[in-house]
């Protein structure tokens, strides 16, 4: 059996995208014996060289984006969405695809031809997903909003102030990182400073009390730092209504976990949890409440309460070498099994443990199930 | 390499045995069917269970018969003779010395807090793979099922707070308030089933009705030892949740003293499951002071319970709330519960049958054994 070839192709989305696989990624799967070709470049956001790539061994090599995407399998980790022309029919995509939420990306890969992995949808025979930095979006997410906060509120550092309050809507997965994250200021380091200061109370609030305007009202006055960690039912009508943010007290940071879009013309719509926020990336993650980003919010939304806001829609690129440390475990043994299966060709939905995860997050069985469910 | 990448490494396929649970009456979790049939795919000679197996969640000889042609049901003793012996739970002193030497005991052994169990084993010459020290490469526990832990204990506590409260379902109700110490593992999941009163069933009963929820709030040790403001918020809490990761168990979080400042009508849930030991100085205490010690047999503990009187009288008992309080918290669903530990467990299976625990390399290409190494007794001993 021949092992196909691997692409690493690195990611052009913002200048902040600092992430990239590491080298042991690229050792895992070197001793298989397939041609690896990774982009000029790759990890220099993080500090390495083309040289540690090329030491792992003979069969690595170096190449331009246009020659990580025209190997067999093209393993990265946002979805490369303006490079999918750049892979040729029938080879394979391993990406964060999210099929259920993005219909016409999944329409695209197959008139293209091509096969695809979705890392989200990688699960092990429980349901729990193997490659998930979800820990990080909570952590990263709550560090930076203590990082505006102690900056911000002369307060926070004064023995005899009270302990801070955050208010954690959503109590889903995020959320339960949240609420640990915000327990410890959301660096542990910073935990360790001000363990001789009264700590953090973190209340979480779930569905059946955020749509009680008196109670949130109440709620929000006592609030420090609100954090939005929900999964809405219904995304074309806020949780938090702007007009809301007027009951937090006029040092409380807003951090976003969720990070929706603002698709108005969508059908149907979809609005941000927190009314009027605006929304970050890996550029810039902080916004104060005179920021020009406030602007940018599309008019009909309604923005004009302001408080301190961090959003970022990749949080786990914060810190990308710890990101891309574990993202490289958790996709070894799984990447390591599609190479020596061969392909998707040699994939079974009976086979061994990775097998079968690689089966389940397939585009054929995406495809499969949906038109099955049609 | 690693040993499960090629062929088995015993000549004979080794005999697999399944004891069952010789603890409290209420413990009825054994392995169900599905994980018999899949240790038949991953290689056992034989599968010997104890006579009465799975009996308690409701299974009969024929279903394990019909899941795997290799079983066949034999009494405790000659369980425990088998090559290989799984069980949760560690079974007591005298069945580890019935077991014959060289054989693999695989079992929560709990090597750091066990020390006497785990030398016991070790000069008993019995080989071991401890189900709680299987971890993956970043040290993630690959056996456990603390989700049941908080759904379970914060269900029961919620079923005794509708009984307690006149109002619990009308809308005019405040919103209920739950303070859980404590924000590990335990206390997240907890956290998220006290937002659903435990139960989602009832959860969107009660929104239905447009009943107010449940706001929770976590407090973890930078904020407990300061008793101002632990009493301040005792006395607003409807449900107190001990899920503490104590660093120095001989002093309580709540001292009993403090448990006064709780509403009279309030709940005490323990998920932290610590033991007292007054027979060590100084003695072991529970989180929040003089709460009973409960089991699968007895875990609802009203004021007037006798448990309470039962305790060692150098413990404060004075003040006293309803509590709840189980040491194996998710065998209150045996069923549920086996089919998560049975699933977490197969992984193990599929590699202690193939590779003699010995030969176990922590540096095979293969995840699963170098997570199965991990927890292999002469690593720990080592």
């Amino acid at each position: 059996m021949t092992v196909p070839t691997l692409g690493l192709p690195r990611m052009h989305k913002e200048a902040g995208e600092r992430r990239d696989f590491l080298p042991d990624l690229v050792a895992a799967v070197a001793d298989l014996g397939g041609r690896i070709v990774v982009e000029g470049a790759i990890g220099s956001g993080m500090g390495y060289s083309d040289a540690d790539y090329l030491r792992v061994g003979p069969n690595v090599m170096v190449g331009s984006n246009e020659d990580a995407f025209a190997q067999d399998v093209v393993l990265v980790l946002r979805a490369p969405e303006d490079r999918l022309h750049l892979l040729r029919r029938g080879a394979m995509l391993v990406s964060m695809l999210h099929f259920p939420t993005r219909p016409r990306r999944v329409a695209r890969l197959v008139e293209l031809g091509l096969d695809a992995i979705s890392l989200d949808l990688l699960t092990d025979d429980i349901g729990h997903r193997l490659v998930v930095d979800g820990r990080d979006v909570a952590w990263n997410g709550l560090e930076a909003a203590f990082d505006v906060l102690e900056r911000e509120w002369p307060e926070f550092a004064r023995p005899t102030r009270s302990p801070i309050r955050v208010t954690v809507l959503g109590a889903g997965a995020i959320g339960k990182d949240a609420v640990e994250a915000a327990t410890k200021y959301g660096n542990l380091e910073r935990a360790h400073r001000l363990a001789h200061l009264p700590g953090v109370e973190v209340t979480t609030v779930g569905r059946n009390l955020t749509g009680r305007t008196e109670y949130m009202r109440e709620r929000l006055a006592v609030t420090d730092v609100l954090v939005d960690s929900t999964q809405r039912h219904d995304p074309s009508v806020p949780l938090v209504p702007n007009s809301w943010l007027a009951c937090l007290p006029e040092h409380a940071v807003i951090c976003d976990l969720v990070v929706d879009p603002y698709l108005l013309h969508e059908s149907p719509p979809t609005v941000r949890g927190i009314e009027g926020i605006p929304q970050g990336n890996l550029d810039r993650w902080a916004f104060g409440p005179e920021d020009p980003a406030w602007d940018e919010v599309p008019d009909e939304v309604d923005r004009s309460h302001r408080r301190w806001v961090v959003s970022c829609y990749s949080w786990p690129g914060v810190h990308p070498h710890a990101c891309m440390e574990l993202y490289g475990h958790q996709l070894a043994p799984l990447l390591r099994a599609l190479l020596r299966a061969g392909g998707v060709e040699g994939i079974s939905r009976e086979g061994e443990y990775h097998e079968r995860a690689l089966w389940r997050a397939g585009l054929r069985s995406w495809v499969g199930l949906h038109v099955a469910a049609v | 390499m690693g040993a499960t990448d090629g062929t088995p490494q015993y000549i004979v396929p080794p005999v697999l045995g399944l004891p069952r649970m010789h603890m409290e009456a209420g413990e009825r979790r054994d392995f169900l069917p599905e994980f018999v049939a899949a240790a038949d795919r991953a290689g056992a000679g034989e599968i010997v269970l104890e006579h009465g197996y799975g009996a308690g969640m409701g299974f009969g000889q024929d279903a394990y018969l019909a899941a795997s042609p290799k079983v066949r049901f034999a009494d405790y003793a000659e369980v425990l003779a088998s090559d290989i012996v799984t069980v949760i739970r560690c079974p007591d002193e005298a069945a580890l010395r019935s077991m014959r030497p060289d054989a693999v005991l695989v079992t929560m052994l709990h090597y750091p807090t066990r020390p006497h169990r785990t030398k016991l084993v070790a000069d008993l010459g019995l080989r071991a793979v401890s189900l709680d020290a299987v971890v993956d490469d970043l040290g993630r526990r690959q056996v456990e099922y603390l989700e049941a832990v908080g759904w379970n204990g914060v269900r029961l506590a919620f079923v005794e707070i509708a009984r307690m409260h006149p109002h619990f379902a009308h809308p005019s109700r405040r919103p209920l308030r739950v303070t859980c110490l404590g924000a590990g593992a335990v206390g997240a999941h907890a956290v998220r089933a006290a937002t659903r009163y435990g139960d989602p069933e009832l959860r969107a009963e009660l929104a239905a009705s447009d009943v107010p929820g449940v706001e929770v709030t976590v407090v973890d040790f930078d904020l407990t030892r300061h008793e101002d403001y632990l009493l301040g918020r005792l006395e607003v809490t409807d449900l107190l949740i001990d899920a503490t990761q104590r660093l120095d168990a001989t002093r309580p979080i709540v001292p009993n003293p403090w448990i006064a400042a709780l509403p009279a009508d309030s709940v005490i849930l323990d998920l932290a499951v610590d033991p007292y030991d007054t027979s060590v100085d100084p003695p072991l205490t529970k989180g929040i002071e003089g709460v009973p010690h409960g089991n699968l047999d007895r875990y609802v503990f009203p004021v007037d319970d006798a448990a309470w009187d039962e305790l060692d009288h150098g413990i404060d008992t004075r003040q006293r709330r309803l509590a709840l309080s189980c040491y194996a918290w998710p065998g209150i669903e045996p069923v549920d519960c086996m089919r998560v530990y049975g699933r977490q467990i197969e992984l193990v299976l599929g590699v202690v049958l193939r590779v003699p625990p010995d030969r176990l390399d922590v540096d095979s290409d293969d995840p699963r054994e170098r997570a199965v190494a991990h927890a292999e007794l002469g690593r720990w001993l080592a």
